[in-house]
């Protein structure tokens, strides 16, 4: 069977898409805009205008997991989510620079 | 296919409570995390632990596991082995998942997990007030990997997927079936496909969710990926760092390139060739990593070669140390 492919990026989803797609309910990703574990490129329009791609849907998924596993609030899940970027940036430069 | 015991993969007794599983999946995520561990097969353990966790942390599907566990003691195969578990094991018993249980990213997950939970969304229901049950089937997250060659060129695909359909009955089973899927040039690790209708189904005539399959790119061994970059380690000659040199570079997609390396050029310096890396709106670049290696000096030549350029150009690598 051929599927219809779309890669997110260029067909990004919308708040309810989001939401469906991590299992939660539409003000829970509201509230992941709110603690900035994703940042929308205009958080001044209606929740229903925001759009969101690849990085915003693995964040979402691994803070979803976060407060499921761990019992993680928000701003917990929010650290540990920056603190694994920044872990994962430096691994990558280490790498990079064959120290890996 | 073996049958898996969770309790012991948690290493947590039967009657365990649930605070003493979830102290136990704490305890080993902590350990086996890929972030943070340093054991070698951390990936491998963490699947089994979270697929472990999945099931007891479910009243009904541990009860389920749990019934499906006696049976298999009480006469199991003679091999010892699993093939399926038997006719009407989970009656009783239904594993719809509930909003607060998050996604359904069983991906990872095994044979064993998929042979008896598979991706269930319940039987056919009906709602409180008689009216036949309505609900979009949820959306499902699968990950497939992919050749560096693939995400730089695009290619088609084909992947295999256990997945859940309802019968002329109105009950599920689960149904092995393939899909076509384009892989986009330029697609990074990382990124999502989505797949419109191709989750689990929908309930009273409701469309199907969406299949996410996260793109993962095999380790190349010429290339390391990053976002949209790539980082190749390129061998020069002591004689081509020191004085400059023109060499013939591979690069991803197939070419050659001819790049200057610049006198006086160091060890772990890098090079960027502009948007030589992965495709897309906003291309990627290629760098290259220097690593000088030393002519091997293995002949009179090489080294009297050596010994006549320690003293034309005396030199003290240690000066820094006090040496």
């Amino acid at each position: 069977m051929r599927a219809v492919t779309t890669l997110l990026d260029a067909a990004p989803l919308t708040l309810r898409e989001l939401a469906r797609a991590v299992g939660a309910e539409d003000r829970w990703v509201v509230r992941l805009v709110e603690v900035e574990i994703l940042r929308v490129d205009t958080p001044a329009d209606p929740p229903e205008r925001w759009h969101f791609r690849s990085a915003d849907l693995q964040r979402a998924l691994a803070a979803r997991r976060l407060e499921r596993d761990f019992g993680a609030n928000l701003d917990t899940a929010a650290l540990i989510l920056d603190l694994q970027a920044e872990l994962r940036r430096a691994r990558a430069l280490l790498g990079a620079h064959g120290l890996g | 296919m073996d049958f898996k015991d969770y309790y012991s993969a948690l290493g947590v007794a039967r009657d365990a409570s649930d605070d003493d599983i979830r102290k136990a999946y704490r305890k080993l995520a902590r350990k086996y995390h890929p972030d943070v561990s340093k054991e070698a097969d951390a990936d491998v353990k963490m699947r089994e632990v979270n697929e472990a966790r999945d099931v007891l942390s479910d009243k009904e599907k541990r009860a389920a596991y749990d019934q499906l566990a006696d049976h298999v003691a009480r006469g199991g195969s003679p091999d010892g082995g699993f093939r399926q578990p038997p006719p009407g094991w989970d009656d009783g018993y239904e594993f719809r998942r509930g909003p607060a249980q998050g996604p359904a990213d069983h991906a990872d997950f095994s044979e064993f997990f998929s042979s008896i939970f598979g991706n269930r969304g319940g039987t056919a229901q009906r709602g409180g007030d008689g009216a036949p049950y309505r609900e979009r089937g949820e959306d499902h997250h699968a990950a497939i990997e992919i050749s560096l060659e693939d995400a730089l060129h695009g290619a088609e695909r084909q992947l295999s997927l256990r997945a859940q359909e309802i019968d002329a009955q109105g009950r599920p089973r689960l149904v092995d079936r393939t899909l076509d899927v384009k892989i986009p040039a330029g697609v990074r690790p990382g990124q999502y496909i989505r797949l419109a209708g191709q989750g689990l189904p929908g309930h009273g005539g409701e469309p199907a969710g969406d299949l996410y399959l996260e793109v993962r790119i095999a380790p190349h061994p010429r290339y390391r990926i990053e976002g949209h970059d790539l980082t190749m380690t390129l061998p020069v000659t002591p004689t081509e760092a020191a004085l400059g040199a023109q060499v013939t570079v591979p690069t991803p997609g197939g070419g050659h390139v001819d790049v200057t390396i610049p006198k006086g050029a160091r060890n772990g310096m890098k090079l960027r060739l502009k948007e030589r890396g992965l495709p897309g709106k906003t291309p990627g670049h290629l760098y290259l990593l220097l690593e000088i290696v030393l002519p091997p000096a293995d002949s009179d030549a090489a080294r009297a070669a050596y010994e006549q350029l320690a003293k034309a150009a005396p030199f003290n690598p240690r000066e820094h140390l006090g040496a």
